[in-house]
């Protein structure tokens, strides 16, 4: 410490000794765009940190020592210039616009790189390509924007978090969302609690996003040691520009409506009461269905339930005021926003209020102080959307008789509700109550509650000290809180809450985490061309986790609805829970570089977390990377005018995962209460011997700029072995562990694949400029390696060594037997079996004797299935185009996506043979050996559903491809000329409309491949399309 | 530019400060990483204390009431689901809707969720009971409690031990009768705690023990626990005595299990206990109304083991037997039980009601014309108890064996009287249609009424099933295999107008005993896991 003490008051003196002799230079900067004045433009004393900052007129004023050789002035987004001074004590300067940002700065783990300068993967998405995006959350709208990067938003319900996967799925039993870290601090993700679904992510103003970093390969994730497998997505926020006197006021807004992307082509009632009967007649039963009858003589309907669940107009809005500026010292940014949208199902509703304020102070020269605060309160308003449940919107919405009404104005309660069963919705002139004990589902939306509202705080304050010119020191404390309730309530009367004669439920959950960081960074540059930054890290982290909830059913009167009332119900319980987690690092970084064209990048952390036992807490994660600038090599300078840039690169990290469960190594007993005695089990089975889940991620690859940056080009191949894999290993059941499995340090997945993505300016001319952007991955998985080598099976999918994660896996369909109507299969040997609906038996099937049923067989859940493909798309990808001409821009992108199968298990319920409504597949059923049908869908048998379309599991009739591509955004804007604005005071003005996700073409037949969840599309709520208008303000 | 002048000796002191904050942070927050869980308790301390054990003991109770069911916890086994199940595989009751429609049209395969969960849940609880027998006696050998209490806590184990393990071989195994010795294969007996990862392999490498040792095992539990279980005076008469496991219970589950094992002296023996004379004689009735036992399920004097549901703790409404069989209308009394002759049309168990309250002797509840049963009745919280064994089958079994220790001779006055014990009560006029020995020419007539009797008087208790598996082999009244049913769904109302006999349509076709699917596959997730089960799957699955 003495020895940098004694450095430090020589470096001063030193400098002191320079500042001696000085040459005062004034000037003024002006944009070669439009000539205008520009404040906050660096300028500085070449090979020196003197320097200063342009005023509100782009005046400065520069003490230069007098041996000054040459001023360098810089501004994002313009070209750095580098002048003689030749004396001169007058430099007026034009910095033109770097449209090719050769050297953009972008955001990395513990700072900021030169881009020139990285030598891993990262892609950075600017703010303002979304920021007017109409979206419950930033994250949906990253999707086709990056190559390796892959997100899908499943459903149209705000507040469920779309999926994300950068290069991959990197674990078996444990968490795979890459870790998120919003100004430095590391922020909570996922579901924040409470009864409708919430997005952590949504609690983030997208409008308040400056730019997002995604880092994608080792060197660039190891610096995030044990939490970057599944790679780190850095959000910047916007903070004022030191320097830039001029207050800034922008105020942007949209309008809009959104829609299901598209609906199911459902049967209307006459074709409802033809096919259910023919469901019976096939059966040898009697007539069920009728549009007309006795019961409610010439009162017919033809109702369309899907429409009465989804919302085909559903309005949003977002408002956004900010304020940003700055004086010589000191920086600030503040924002307001506010967001109301409803969701494409009913009542499904999300409202957002944030505030924002980002300060910078610069104290003293060598001083800076600063805050980062994000208030939030977001309120959701949900609903049922089980795929599987009886009140779920769509699994009911798609069964719900058209043949019936929803509502009778006869009823106590206005609805259709059968007279005989109050449990289901009401059956009208059909003979029998619905199938599948179904309520009036419209009944349920509209009576029943589902909220979640999410208070969020999202702050961090530091201090950073320039102890030298060289050596930076900053300390950050980082808080994450939130703190979400939730209330629920089903009506007694009718629905899920019948059966207990009404529910409410509140529940709170509050997540703390707290975060300090100190980061000491040195930057120098030797002999003037070795150039060095080291930065050491230390990082703690501590988090708990505490929930409580209580329950009333039994309800004294429907009249206590809003909230838990003290002695309204009959029977009530309370639950609750608290877990902690804590995390102590090391980390330390080495860049070097010689002369900007080789570079080598070294790093190695140090973590601690809690959740692996005493002997393995620690784990140590190296990464490197090098990178060579060839186009700096001599023998390249034949060729910089095509090649103007070209940068190999190569990088090998080892990384961990931290998403592995709070205790997952401990023996634990748990709560196990027997009617009303208090017990406890055996909950969890331990393992001393668990240890970090490893990822080994290598990377190489090049970017390249052609002709003067014109086009840009870049190419990664990837390869992460995961090894060590904490899997929840399968325990025979027979052995009745917990959960029927042991964490176990056993799996390992292999993920590989390349990058492409591509940028042209096709045409710059001041009125009229095109790009286009694009970018493609190929990407494969593949499982290494299981417990003893045993496939873990799901009922769609299987985890089988050799193949990739989740394939889909299922029996081949044959058709319908010609014949008879049955449904055939290809067992494993290759013989042809059909099965006979009269006894759910299968029997061979014999050509020359299509219809007997002679020889009885099986459809082996064992050996008769086979694997079809991946359910992971192995392309994916988008195509961006931007036009502007004169004041309009126009942009339009495309995504596109392929190569998976998907198990479209909505299909298979819209063909149920229960008596509810199906899809118009139906329709195409064998119904005689005249009448054969398409071949595809069998004979129609009353209840038949378990057997003849084999519920439970996959199967080729329903297994369709995944490939398609959308039209994601399409925007036309105009900008008003600034000269007509300038009388008005204002500085920009632009208004623009905006679709998303307004097309899609697939040979997909259910609503969206998408929506799927590990490979299964189950009922879910399509998706959501968006048309909004709005308007651009800045004063 | 001056200013960089300033960074001399005075900003030291705050440059220092972060310096010292940095090593503070390095020094001391190994804490943060040493952390213990706060929501449940370390294996090391779960048998630490008389009142951690008896939470462990009440856990057992728990695993049978609410197994886990792909995170849900519903009534595998015996909460709800050994009813359900029981019912679904015979004729006697109809599922209208898809709930138990793989086990009712017997199109379950390896990876159908009621069996698998049903071998998971089984499974489970043995294992709680297998560490309760080891913590219980550790913890007596240290003093924590007295043999005394861990000899209770033992008996408990093993009743469930062993009824666990012979409901698994109902289903998973083929009967006693299968072979001359009973040498084919029945389940694996566990009898090891499986709680460390070291435990495993010895589970794995242990195969299908055969049916005979099962039921050794299960005899020879159901023995030990008979000696170690309090009585049910000592227990409390109430309530107490019956949703904990007494000695009584020990004693009546082990004439179900030697019905099975047409062992029908033991039957006798054990069900003797109950008898005059015998050392339980008068701890239970036939209750003078066949409804009472299901209108008071905690009050009255013939059930003898059932498991407790409160309304905040029972199997839910994806499987509490009021959801499913009363407000749901999942499953309905079958015509073909509800139409045979032999139930009398003024039988006091075919009184109807519509009403959903609770204080209903009816059994039989009305719904669009159809018939269901109404044993269970809380239809909003769900709070009846689950009905393991009452004291009319312990009579109807003894009855039974008696008439089967001489088929071919005079109806045998013990097993009139003991049959006429359990229907007399139910008839609207017992003096003239009781039956008499008049009735019968043989016991192996009378026995017909006896295993008729069975099918109407546990309607809707899940016991039709094990019924169908042991008479397989009967020599008097063979079923083979699993008998036709009528059409998954809902029947015709007009399907329960009595006065003929139920001659179908029957939508769900009889398979014979020597089909495959008689039994229940191994599950998949077992096989996967356990290659030693892997390689003694039930043939043809």
């Amino acid at each position: 410490m003495k020895k940098i003490l004694l450095f430090l008051l020589l470096a001063v003196i030193n400098t002191g000794l320079i500042m001696a002799q000085t040459v005062q230079i004034t000037g003024t900067v002006t944009s070669s765009e439009d000539n205008s004045p520009m404040p906050g433009v660096s300028v500085v004393v070449k090979g020196t940190t003197i320097g200063t900052i342009t005023d509100a007129q782009g005046k400065y004023v520069l003490n230069a020592p007098a041996n000054a050789q040459a001023l360098l002035f810089s501004f994002v987004g313009y070209k750095t210039v580098d002048v003689p001074i030749e004396g001169r004590t007058k430099i007026d300067q034009v910095l033109e616009l770097d449209v090719f940002k050769v050297d953009e700065i972008v955001v990395v783990g513990y700072g900021v790189q030169k881009k020139s300068e990285v030598t891993g993967a990262i892609s950075s998405i600017k703010g303002e390509s979304l920021a007017s995006l109409a979206t419950p959350s930033f994250d949906a709208q990253l999707a086709g924007r990056s190559s390796g990067v892959q997100i899908t938003q499943q459903t149209g319900v705000l507040g469920e978090a779309p999926r994300l996967r950068i290069r991959g799925i990197g674990s078996i039993s444990s968490g795979n969302y890459p870790l998120v870290v919003v100004d430095g601090v590391p922020i909570l993700t996922g579901d924040l609690g409470g009864y409708a679904s919430t997005n952590a992510l949504a609690d983030i103003n997208p409008a308040d996003i400056e730019s997002m970093e995604i880092l994608k390969d080792g060197s660039a994730t190891a610096i995030y040691g044990s939490r970057a497998s599944a790679g780190v997505i850095l959000i910047t926020t916007k903070r004022g520009v030191q320097g830039a006197s001029k207050m800034k006021l922008a105020y942007n807004n949209y309008f809009g409506y959104a829609a299901p992307v598209n609906l199911f082509d459902l049967l209307n009632a006459e074709q409802f009461v033809l096919i259910n009967n023919e469901k019976r007649s096939q059966r040898g039963q009697a007539a069920i269905a009728f549009s007309d009858g006795t019961a409610f003589p010439g009162r017919t309907f033809d109702t369309d339930w899907q429409r009465a669940v989804l919302r085909e107009r559903a309005f949003q809005m977002d408002h956004n005021l900010s304020l940003t500026g700055a004086t010589e010292t000191s920086s600030y940014y503040f924002s307001l926003g506010y967001s109301d949208q409803d969701g494409v199902t009913r009542p499904n509703q999300m409202q957002r209020y944030t505030a924002r304020a980002n300060l910078d102070q610069k104290v003293k020269n060598w001083l800076t102080i600063g805050t980062s605060i994000g208030l939030t309160q977001t309120e959701y308003s949900g609903l049922n959307t089980g795929t599987n449940a009886l009140s779920g919107n769509i699994f009911s919405a798609i069964r719900q008789h058209p043949n019936v009404p929803i509502y009778n104005p006869d009823h106590p309660t206005g609805y259709n509700i059968d007279l005989t069963n109050p449990d289901y919705v009401g059956r009208w002139n059909n003979v029998e109550s619905i199938g599948d004990n179904l309520p009036n589902i419209v009944y349920v939306i509209d009576k029943n509650v589902y909220t979640s509202r999410v208070l969020r705080t999202l702050g961090n304050v530091y201090a950073q000290f320039k102890l030298l010119p060289f050596l930076n020191f900053k300390t950050q404390l980082g808080i994450d809180g939130s703190k979400t309730d939730g209330f629920l309530y089903w009506n007694p009367t009718h629905g899920d809450g019948k059966s207990v004669n009404g529910r409410v439920q509140n529940n709170f959950s509050n997540n703390l985490r707290w975060n300090i960081q100190n980061i000491l960074t040195f930057n120098k540059t030797f002999f003037s061309d070795h150039n060095l930054m080291i930065t050491l890290v230390n990082e703690t982290q501590f988090q708990r986790s505490q929930s409580f909830n209580a329950v009333g059913t039994d309800l004294s009167n429907e009249f206590f609805s809003k909230n838990i009332i003290s002695g309204t119900v009959g029977t009530m319980s309370v639950g609750g829970g608290m877990s902690e987690s804590g995390f102590i690092s090391y980390a330390g970084r080495l860049n070097y570089n010689y002369k900007g064209k080789y570079f080598l990048q070294g790093s190695l952390r140090y973590d601690g977390i809690s959740a692996l036992p005493p002997a393995n807490k620690w784990g140590l994660f190296p990464g490197g990377s090098v990178g060579w600038t060839v186009t700096k090599e001599p023998f390249m300078s034949g060729i910089v005018n095509v090649v103007s840039d070209l940068k190999l690169r190569a990088s090998y990290a080892q990384v961990g995962n931290v998403s592995i469960g709070t205790y997952p190594y401990l023996g634990l007993y748990g709560s196990a209460k027997y009617a009303d005695y208090n017990g406890i089990a055996f909950s969890q089975m331990g393992n001393d011997q668990l240890r970090w889940e490893t990822s080994k991620k290598f990377d190489i690859g090049f970017d390249a700029l052609l002709f003067d940056g014109k086009y840009k080009f870049a190419f990664d191949y990837y390869n992460n072995d995961q090894d060590g894999l904490i899997l929840a290993a399968p325990i025979p059941n027979s052995l009745g562990v917990p959960g029927n499995s042991i964490s176990k340090n056993i799996g390992a997945l292999r993920n590989w694949g390349y990058e492409f993505s591509g940028e042209a300016y096709i045409i710059r001319k001041k009125d009229f400029s095109w790009s286009i952007d694009a970018n493609l991955t190929l990407a494969r998985n593949e499982v290494v390696s299981l417990v003893n080598h045993q496939d873990i099976t799901y009922e769609n999918v299987i985890v089988r060594e050799k193949e990739s994660i989740y394939s889909i896996y299922g029996y081949v369909y044959l058709g319908v037997n010609k014949a008879n109507g049955m449904p055939m299969y290809k067992k494993g040997d290759g013989s042809v079996i059909q099965g006979n609906m009269a006894n759910s038996t299968y029997y061979y099937y014999m050509p020359d004797n299509p219809t007997a049923f002679t020889t009885s067989t099986t459809l082996s859940a064992t050996a008769d299935k086979v694997i079809f493909g991946p359910s992971l798309p192995t392309y994916f990808g988008g195509v961006n185009s931007k036009v502007n001409f004169k004041g309009f821009d126009f942009t339009v992108m495309f995504r596109y996506s392929g190569g998976n199968y998907v198990m479209n298990a909505t299909r298979r319920d819209l063909v149920n043979l229960n008596f509810v409504n199906n899809g118009k597949e139906i329709l195409g059923r064998w119904k005689s050996v005249d009448e054969p049908g398409d071949g595809w869908t069998p004979k129609l048998w009353y209840q038949g559903n378990t057997f003849v379309n084999l519920t439970g599991h996959a199967t080729s009739r329903f297994i369709e491809k995944g490939d398609f591509i959308k039209l994601q955004t399409l925007t036309l804007g105009y900008t008003f000329p600034k000269q007509l604005l300038r009388r008005a005071g204002i500085d920009n003005l632009r208004i623009f409309a905006q679709g998303q996700d307004i097309l899609m073409i697939t040979k997909y037949t259910g609503i969206d491949p998408e929506m799927e969840t590990t490979g299964t599309d189950l009922n879910g709520t399509p998706r959501q399309k968006v048309i909004t208008f709005g308007i651009n303000l800045t004063l | 530019m001056k200013k960089l002048n300033n960074i001399g000796m005075k900003g030291m002191k705050y440059i220092s400060l972060p310096v010292i904050l940095l090593a503070f942070l390095l020094a001391s927050c190994q804490d943060l990483i040493d952390l213990k869980p706060y929501s449940q308790i370390d294996e090391n301390a779960a048998f630490s204390t008389p009142s951690l054990i008896e939470l462990s003991v009440v856990g057992m109770y728990q695993a049978a009431q609410r197994g886990d069911y792909g995170g849900n916890l519903r009534g595998y086994p015996w909460g709800a689901a050994f009813v359900q199940q029981g019912d679904c595989r015979g004729e006697d009751m109809v599922n209208t809707a898809t709930f138990y429609q793989l086990t009712y049209t017997n199109t379950y395969d390896p990876t159908t969720a009621n069996n698998v969960w049903w071998w998971s849940d089984s499974y489970r609880l043995i294992n709680r009971c297998n560490i309760v027998l080891e913590g219980v006696q550790k913890a007596a050998d240290q003093g924590i409690i007295t043999q005394a209490k861990a000899d209770q806590y033992k008996g408990e184990a093993l009743l469930f031990r062993a009824i666990t393990h012979f409901e698994l071989l109902i289903h998973f195994a083929r009967p006693w009768k299968h072979t001359a010795d009973a040498s084919h294969p029945g389940v694996p007996y566990r009898t090891t705690p499986y709680t460390t990862a070291a435990s495993l392999e010895e589970g794995i490498a242990q195969g299908r023990n055969t049916v005979a040792e099962c039921y050794q095992k299960v005899l020879a539990d159901l023995d030990q626990a008979e000696q170690l279980l309090p009585t049910r005076a000592q227990r409390g008469t109430g309530k107490a005595g019956l949703v904990r496991s007494v000695k009584q219970a020990a004693a009546a589950f082990k004439t179900r299990v030697y019905l099975h094992k047409y062992d029908w002296a033991k039957v006798i023996e054990e069900g003797s206990k109950f008898l005059t004379g015998g050392v339980y004689a008068g701890s239970y009735q036939i209750e003078a109304d066949p409804g009472t036992p299901f209108m008071d399920s905690y009050g009255n004097k013939e059930s003898i083991f059932s498991l407790e549901n409160s309304g905040t703790n029972n199997p839910g409404v994806n499987a509490a037997l009021a959801s499913q069989y009363k407000r749901r209308l999942l499953v309905c009394i079958s015509p073909i039980i509800w139409r045979d002759p032999a139930w009398l049309s003024d039988d006091k168990r075919r009184l109807t009601t519509t009403e959903a309250t609770l204080a209903t002797n009816q059994l039989v509840y009305v719904s669009n014309g159809r018939m269901y049963t109404n044993k269970y009745k809380d239809v909003t919280n769900y709070t009846d108890a689950s009905p393991l064994i009452r004291y009319a089958e312990v009579v109807l079994n003894m009855a039974e064996a008696y008439t089967r220790l001489d088929p071919t001779g005079t109806p045998d006055a013990n097993a009139l009287a003991l049959l006429n014990q359990v229907r007399n009560r139910s008839l609207a006029d017992p003096s003239t249609q009781a039956y008499t020995a008049g009735n019968f020419a043989t016991n192996v007539e009378l026995l017909g009424a006896i295993l008729k009797e069975r099918r109407i008087e546990f309607v809707g208790e899940g016991r039709r099933w094990p019924d169908i598996h042991r008479l397989q082999f009967c020599p008097y009244y063979p079923i083979d295999g699993i008998p036709q049913k009528v059409a998954n769904g809902n029947p015709a109302a007009s399907a329960f107008t009595l006065g003929t006999p139920y001659t179908g349509p029957y939508g769900v076709t009889a398979i014979p005993y020597s089909d495959f699917r008689f039994l229940w596959p191994i599950p998949r997730v077992e096989t996967d896991a356990n290659p030693t089960l892997a390689a003694q799957q039930n043939p043809g699955w």
